[in-house]
Formats: structure tokens, C-alpha cells, sequence
């Protein structure tokens, strides 16, 4: 765009910092994909019916390259140019929910965040902008690398004190005569940073074909991007949705039915999936369709597709809701908002993850008003339906992976018995040829004595194949139990950082406050209590450390342990902090010279696990108990584990235990605790059952028989 | 100019921290508060808009409470002019900072920070303070008693306010109080370009 004669040049200024900057551009969109997916987005925000992406000249990168993205969507004044495009868009002011009527559409973009995505893409930008009515486009020109320049040199710490205006670089900006009825923006990038190969173009379109759902019906406004450049098959398409339904393993669809009322669900039942309708939830009717993927078909859909299968998103009226519709290349960094990883693990046992998954939870403004995207755009708001939209897709999973289960069970089954009817069938023609042996002639019989051996050769090489195949079951028992500890290691270890930062920040100051001020005579009770603190923090610090130590030492040893002491350590030492700030008040009912002989780590893990989940059913309550308590029967050891929380309804009285089966999830339950405690007990012959709660009229009982070992 | 310090944690243990004692030889032993419950202490700095505090805000406050999100966004609906450091042991990379930013948070320090380190930034609020407006009229007023009573500012329906009672309007964050700051610093620029004053140092 060259400036023409009738243009006179003005300056426009940004108004952010240099922090502002650095924080919310360049950390938010960390890849041109992402940047393009912002600018997308803004197109949609402003209404367009159609954005144009094109790409010239972009490989090799020269002069020439640019790109261009083009929309005809609701544009700009000089005012918005100044107050808003120029502005870093934090301020809550200007947080719209909604596009201009008639579209209302909910907002996706990041307000604020598109010009760093220009940035992401070539350093000069010249802006062209219009509102419909206005007679004259507004040009805006911007060199990026002056600012990152600037940067470079001026480089704070958020928050810092001096905060570094941009102001003093230009920004020209002209006008030129338009048609009155012409809108839009179009961004045209040059100077691009980097050069955009085939790969990358096709990754583009399809980054950008999940902006819109593919099951969205045809809505009111619906909105069209196209991808223009040099590339086969690019040169000028319409992005549409991926079409991946014949790739998938298992495909489920399920619908509602508005007039009925009646909400789709499927139900694992009798080796398959049936669908069932159901009265709707709580969050109201939606659409939901679920790929499963397995190993080999997730092949398959890689080498057509070239993009990875990255789980479950949630769309509204078509378009992805805003917690999904931030890309992120880096699958390890993918947010996991519906808690689907949290039962992480994927493939170990019967669990299927985000990367085995696609799917999408179509909501509508109309039928799922409450479940209402968070201002911060990284999740929705905590309330009652979202808790139950996320349960609904957890449920819903929970039925593929018991098909996938019962699959596996069946192969596994099917293997071990033809294992041995094999090694019944050659017993049954040895003793044949036995007794065959006898009536034939001397040269069949020398035949048949190397048969024989051959036969004594393979029926060896089965009964191996069938101790191997029990080892291997038994292995991988072993690798599920190594596995938990890892689990609750890492819970712990989160725990243990938090309670290592306050540690410290107490000990340094203490330790601080006495060099700097000691001798003072006047000043002798503080330093008293200096000395006290440091020693009772250290105390806590050395447990704490203790306790962590032990997961690295071995698994199978047996000892003698004394229960009382093992739970009061737990109680008083390991969960003190835990219990004062929750204000939980513990009680022990239990002989302190009880010794039982088992794997320490195991009992730990027990109790460890049953407190940690009292606690969380204690969240939101009042005066609140935990209490264990014991008594010995004949040859067995009764243990009563209460607390008064929100105990457990009737109806889950016996999945409490089903492994990832969590009610917590939000409070980093992964539904692992409750399985273990009982996998724990059950390996010691023991029992675990929830009866009657011991306090009234809220709360939990479990009940332990723990056998004493002859 | 009368300074005071807002200690908002639910950590109880920190009440007796040395950085606690710090504060207290530094601006007066009543002048130091702490307060667990956030909603105790929305209140409180409800009850002292009128006063110069700067706050010390915990991030992580047990699920049933408000957290420090919430709280200094409930503040900032209360005044603007509160500086508000956030003092956390949380994750630093795992927390979201951009509502922090948004409402104008003044710092953030580490739970494990030393004493220096906290004093430091507790010294560039009373700074901050120092520069602002309200104090600006604060001490005026301590030095010229006679001015206190003075019409300042008039409003289009007819009522006047004094200099004492802007000075509390501005505190109070009331439209009033803004509507004038933004005047005050309006007429101090015209009355400077127009050459009718002169600003030296």
C-alpha cells in the first residue's frame, strides 16, 4: 500500500510498557500458528461473514513476501484505532462479552493480543481499516522491530517500577478516499520473520478448520475463512472442518431431542456400547460426539492428517468456547480443563487419555446458559453445571474404556485358555502314540519314539509360553503398583514445596532478624522465640523430608510396625499443617502397643490416603473430625476411619473404590486414593467397606478388617 | 503523614513472623494489622478508606474463602489507590498474573523474600504514597490549619467542598473525589502551558 497524494501523515503512539509487552505477547502466542489463530479470531469477534488468509511470495522469503489477512468485518474509527488497537487490551472495561447485534456472538479473541500476533508474523504491518459510513480508509503503519528493539534495551521485571512507555516511537498513520459502504480490516504483513513452506500453510488451514465445529448446523451468521497462496491445493480454498469420523476406532454420536427432552448417553452393557436416552442434566441438552483412537489408527490419522489428536473440546453455537480456543503447539503444555489426564496414564490399564481422543461437546447459548466461559479465558466459571458437564464427558469416556477393558479381558482370556487347551492336546497325543507304541512294528515305533521327542520338545516350549504369560500378568501387576506410588509421590511432592517455601521464608527472615539485631538486651524475647521457631520449623522440614525419603527406599520389605505411632505421625506431624489450616481436629482411640508386621510404606500409603481424602470431603465444613480408632477381634484387627464431611451418597457407596472413580476432581482428586487404600488392604487378606457414619448426621465410616498373620 | 500496614494470610504463624516485627518498629506497633479472614479484612479497609495502607496480600486462602484474585479485586472496587503487594508461595509459573495486572497490583514477592527484600518494596509504596494527591493536600493542610475550611470545588448543582472534605472524597474514591483530581491535574497543566505558573524545582 503506497501512500498517495492526498494523504497527510499523523503519529499514533501505543501506550503499554515494556512488561505488558513481554508478558502478554510474546509468552501468550509462542508460534505463527497461534498468531494467525488470533488474528482469525479478531475477524470473528468483529463480525465478519468471510476472513482471507494469503500468503505471497513466502518461499523462499524476499522482499516481496507477505501476508495478507483480510476481513469484512465491522473495522475501525480513528478513535478505536487510538484507544483501542494502540492500548494494550487489560482493562476489564472493554472486556465484551458479546459481538454487536445482530451476530452477538461470544467473543474468542484475546482482546489485545492480535497485534502481537502480528508481531509473531513480520515486524512491519500496515493496518487498513474502515467502518461502514465512514467515506475515508485509515492506514496505520507499524515497524515491530523498533519495539522489540526497545525492549531489548529496556528489558524489566513485571511489576517493576519504571515502566517504560513506548511512546517514543511513531506510528504514521493517513487517510484515503473509500466507498461509504466498504468495511473491514486487512492487516498486510511484510518483512515476515519467517518462511511459510508447504507443511506450514497446511498446518494453518488445519489449526484453523477447529475455529468451527464440524457438527455446527448451519447458524444465522456463519463465518467463512480462506486460505490463499502458491501451494497445490492452497491456492484458494474454503477451510472446512476435518472430516475424521472413518479414521476413528469407536465412534459415538450422540444428540438430544429438544421436544422430548430426552438427553442421548451411552452405556456400556453386555460386551458393547448402547445408546439410551436419558432425562437431561442439570447443565441442560447438548450434542456430543466421542473418537477413540487406537494405536493403529491413530496411525492412520496422523500420516492423512499430519495434526495430533488432542482430546475433548467444547464448542458454543458452533465455535470453540474460549478455555479451548487457545492453540497450543506443545501437547505437553495443552491445558487439561475437563480433568480428562488427570486420570492421566494413559494406556496403563484400560485408561484412555487426551492424545486417544477427539471430541466435541456442542453447547448452545439457549439450552446451556449456566455453563458460562471464566473471564480469565483459561477455564469456565466452578459452578454446578460445569462440575456436571465435566462428569457427563468423564462418564461418557468411562463407557468406551469399560468396552476397551472387557476387549483387552476377552483377548487375554481367549490367549491363556488356548495356551492350555494346547497343552491338553498334547498330553491327549502323547498318551495316544503311547498307547499306540505297543501294537506296531518296530520301525513305526522307532518313528513314532522321535515324534515323541519332538512332541516332549513342544509340549515344553507351551508350558514356558504359559509360565511366561503368568509372569508377564504378574509384572505388570507389579509395574500398576510402582505406578501408584508415583502417583501419590507426586501429590505429596506438591505438598512437600509448598510447605518447603513457608519453611524457608520463616527460617531466613528468623535468621535474618537475629543477625542484624542481635545483641540487644531489649530485644531478648524475640530472639527467644526466634531460636524456638527455627528449631520446631526445622523439626517439620526434617519429617517432612523423612517421609519423602522413604518412597525411594525399597517396596517389599516386611516389618514391625506399631500402628498408633504410624497414624499419630500422620496426624501430628505429617498433617499437622494441613489439619491447623483447615482447622480439622484429629482424634487416635487406639492401643499404642499394637504391632502389626507388614510393609510399612503399604500402611502408610492406607492411612495417608484415607486422611488426604477426609480432608477433602471436609472442604466447606465447620467443626470438622477426623477419628480413627481401633479394636482387636480373635485374629483380626477392626479399624473405624471416620470423618464428618459430606460423606458419601448411597448410590456410590461401592464405586467409592472403583480406581478413578472422584468426586474431587477439582481439588486434584484423580480417583486413585479410594483404589489403592482398598488394592493396599486386600493384598494383606484384609477388607475395606464403608458402614453407618460414626458422626451424625454428615460424614463417612470406613471399616478395616486387617487379618493378623499367623 | 500517617502509614499503615495490612497484613492479609490465613498462615497464623506469620503474625509473629520477624518481618511482622519489622513493620511494627518501622511505622508503630498499632499501625500494624493482621487479619486472616479476607472478608474481616475487605471490611476493615472498607472502614479506613481514609487512611494510608498498604496492603501485604497472601494468594492461597483455603477453598471456602475468597483467594487473592478475588480479594484485590474486591479492593480495587473499593479505592484505586491502595497499593496492594501480593506475597505468595505459590507456583509462580503455574499462577495466572493478568487479573493481577489488570487491578493495578503494586508488586509480588516470594513467601521465602527476606526481610530486606520485603521492606524494599514496602518503602517504594510509602513512596508512592508520598507523591500522591491526597497526601499532597494532606500535609498542606497540616501546614496551613486556616486553609481547611476553604471552598475548593464546586459542583454543577450547587455544593460546594472544602479542601478537608475533598481530601475525603478522594480517599473515598467517590465520583466527586475523582471528578476533582482529574480537574486539579486538567487546570495545573492549562495554567501551566498558558504560562500562568511556573513549576520549578
Amino acid at each position: 500500500m503506497s501512500k498517495s497524494s492526498q494523504t497527510q501523515i499523523n503519529y499514533l503512539n501505543f501506550n503499554f510498557d515494556v512488561s505488558s509487552y513481554r508478558l502478554l505477547g510474546r509468552e501468550l502466542i509462542t508460534d505463527r500458528i497461534t498468531a494467525l489463530f488470533e488474528i482469525v479470531k479478531n475477524s470473528y469477534d468483529a463480525n465478519a461473514d468471510r476472513v482471507e488468509v494469503e500468503f505471497i511470495d513466502v518461499n523462499p522469503r524476499n522482499q516481496k513476501s507477505k501476508i495478507i489477512i483480510k476481513d469484512d468485518g465491522l473495522g475501525m474509527e480513528l478513535n478505536d484505532l487510538k484507544n483501542k488497537w494502540m492500548v494494550i487490551g487489560t482493562s476489564s472495561k472493554r472486556r465484551e462479552r458479546t459481538s454487536p447485534a445482530p451476530y452477538n456472538r461470544k467473543v474468542v479473541g484475546k482482546k489485545g493480543i492480535g497485534r502481537f500476533a502480528v508481531d509473531l508474523l513480520g515486524s512491519k504491518l500496515t493496518l487498513k481499516t474502515k467502518k461502514k459510513g465512514e467515506k475515508q480508509w485509515i492506514f496505520l503503519e507499524t515497524d515491530w522491530s523498533q519495539y522489540s528493539d526497545l525492549e531489548a534495551r529496556q528489558l524489566t521485571l513485571p511489576f517493576g517500577e519504571d515502566r517504560e512507555y513506548f511512546t517514543d516511537i511513531k506510528n504514521n498513520y493517513w487517510f484515503e478516499n473509500a466507498n461509504e459502504n466498504e468495511q473491514g480490516t486487512i492487516l498486510e504483513i511484510e518483512s515476515i520473520n519467517d518462511t511459510w513452506t508447504e507443511y506450514d500453510v497446511v498446518r494453518a488451514y488445519k489449526e484453523l478448520a477447529r475455529l468451527v465445529s464440524p457438527n455446527s448446523k448451519i447458524t444465522k451468521y456463519p463465518f467463512n475463512i480462506k486460505i490463499k497462496s502458491n501451494y497445490e491445493g492452497y491456492e484458494d480454498v474454503l477451510v472446512k472442518p476435518l472430516s475424521f469420523v472413518e479414521f476413528a476406532t469407536i465412534s459415538i454420536e450422540l444428540k438430544h431431542d429438544k421436544e422430548r427432552g430426552v438427553q442421548e448417553i451411552i452405556v456400556f452393557e453386555k460386551g458393547e456400547l448402547i445408546k439410551k436416552e436419558v432425562s437431561p442434566r442439570h447443565f441442560g441438552l447438548v450434542d456430543f460426539y466421542l473418537y477413540y483412537f487406537n494405536q493403529s489408527d491413530k496411525r492412520k490419522f496422523k500420516d492423512k492428517f499430519n495434526i495430533d489428536i488432542d482430546g475433548i473440546k467444547i464448542y458454543r453455537d458452533g465455535i470453540i468456547t474460549t478455555p479451548f480456543a487457545e492453540t497450543e503447539a506443545d501437547q505437553n503444555k495443552q491445558k487439561d480443563i475437563l480433568g480428562i489426564d488427570k486420570r492421566r496414564y494413559s494406556g496403563f490399564f484400560n485408561k484412555v487419555s487426551s492424545r486417544d481422543l477427539l471430541g466435541f461437546l456442542e453447547l448452545t447459548d439457549e439450552n446451556n446458559t449456566n455453563v458460562i466461559e471464566a473471564t480469565n479465558r483459561q477455564d469456565f466459571i466452578d459452578n454446578d453445571e460445569w462440575k456436571q458437564v465435566k462428569l457427563f464427558i468423564i462418564e461418557q469416556i468411562q463407557q468406551v474404556e469399560k468396552l476397551l477393558q472387557y476387549e483387552r479381558e476377552n483377548i487375554r482370556q481367549v490367549t491363556k485358555s488356548d495356551l492350555g487347551k494346547a497343552n491338553e492336546e498334547l498330553k491327549n497325543i502323547k498318551q495316544t502314540i503311547a498307547s499306540v507304541k505297543k501294537e506296531v512294528s518296530p520301525e513305526v515305533k522307532k518313528q513314532l519314539q522321535f515324534i515323541e521327542a519332538d512332541l516332549g520338545k513342544l509340549q515344553g516350549t507351551v508350558n514356558k509360553s504359559i509360565r511366561d504369560y503368568a509372569k508377564l500378568e504378574e509384572d505388570s501387576k507389579q509395574k500398576e503398583s510402582l505406578f501408584f506410588s508415583l502417583v501419590s509421590l507426586q501429590t505429596y511432592a506438591a505438598m512437600f514445596s509448598h510447605m518447603t517455601k513457608h519453611t524457608i521464608g520463616h527460617v531466613l527472615r528468623d535468621a535474618e532478624y537475629f543477625n542484624k539485631y542481635f545483641p540487644n538486651e531489649r530485644l531478648n524475647d524475640r530472639f527467644k522465640l526466634i531460636s524456638n521457631r527455627i528449631y520446631s520449623e526445622f523439626l517439620t522440614l526434617r519429617t517432612g523430608v523423612d517421609f519423602m525419603l522413604k518412597y525411594a527406599q525399597s517396596d517389599s520389605e516386611v516389618e514391625d510396625i506399631n500402628l498408633y505411632e504410624l497414624i499419630n505421625n500422620l496426624f501430628n506431624n505429617i498433617y499437622s499443617n494441613a489439619f491447623k489450616s483447615e482447622s480439622i481436629e484429629c482424634q487416635l482411640e487406639l492401643s499404642n502397643k499394637l504391632i502389626l508386621n507388614y510393609n510399612k510404606k503399604a500402611i502408610e500409603d492406607i492411612f495417608d490416603n484415607l486422611i488426604s481424602n477426609s480432608v477433602k470431603a471436609l472442604k466447606g465444613n465447620n467443626d470438622k473430625k477426623i477419628k480413627c480408632s481401633g479394636i482387636i477381634e480373635q485374629d483380626k484387627l477392626v479399624l473405624y476411619f471416620s470423618d464428618n464431611g459430606i460423606g458419601i451418597p448411597d448410590e456410590d457407596r461401592f464405586r467409592v473404590f472403583d480406581i478413578f472413580f472422584t468426586k474431587t476432581a477439582e481439588d486434584g482428586g484423580a480417583g486413585i486414593g479410594l483404589y489403592m487404600v482398598k488394592t493396599r488392604i486386600e493384598a494383606m487378606q484384609g477388607s475395606i467397606e464403608i458402614v453407618d457414619n460414626e458422626f451424625k448426621p454428615t460424614g463417612a465410616t470406613f471399616k478395616i478388617v486387617l487379618p493378623f498373620k499367623k | 503523614m500517617e502509614l499503615y500496614v495490612l497484613i492479609i494470610d490465613d498462615n497464623l504463624k506469620l503474625k509473629e513472623d520477624t518481618l511482622v516485627w519489622e513493620l511494627q518498629d518501622k511505622f508503630g506497633e498499632s499501625n500494624v494489622f493482621f487479619i486472616s479472614n479476607p472478608k474481616e479484612a475487605l471490611e476493615f479497609i472498607n472502614s479506613n478508606l481514609d487512611k494510608n495502607i498498604i496492603i501485604l496480600l497472601d494468594i492461597q486462602f483455603p477453598d471456602n474463602e475468597m483467594n487473592g484474585h478475588n480479594i484485590l479485586s474486591e479492593i480495587r472496587k473499593l479505592s484505586e489507590l491502595i497499593p496492594v503487594i501480593l506475597w505468595s508461595g505459590v507456583n509462580e509459573s503455574k499462577e495466572t498474573f493478568s487479573d493481577f495486572i489488570n487491578n493495578n497490583a503494586f508488586r509480588f514477592i516470594s513467601k521465602t523474600a527476606t526481610n530486606n527484600e520485603v521492606m524494599e518494596v514496602i518503602d517504594e509504596a510509602v513512596k508512592y504514597f508520598k507523591t500522591n494527591l491526597d497526601n499532597t493536600i494532606e500535609d498542606w493542610i497540616i501546614q496551613k490549619d486556616e486553609d481547611k475550611d476553604k471552598a475548593v470545588y464546586f459542583t454543577s448543582d450547587g455544593k460546594s467542598y472544602t479542601l478537608n472534605e475533598i481530601l475525603y472524597e478522594i480517599r473515598s474514591q467517590t465520583d466527586i473525589g475523582k471528578s476533582f483530581a482529574k480537574k486539579l491535574n486538567e487546570l495545573t497543566i492549562d495554567l501551566l502551558l498558558r504560562k500562568k505558573e511556573d513549576l520549578n524545582d
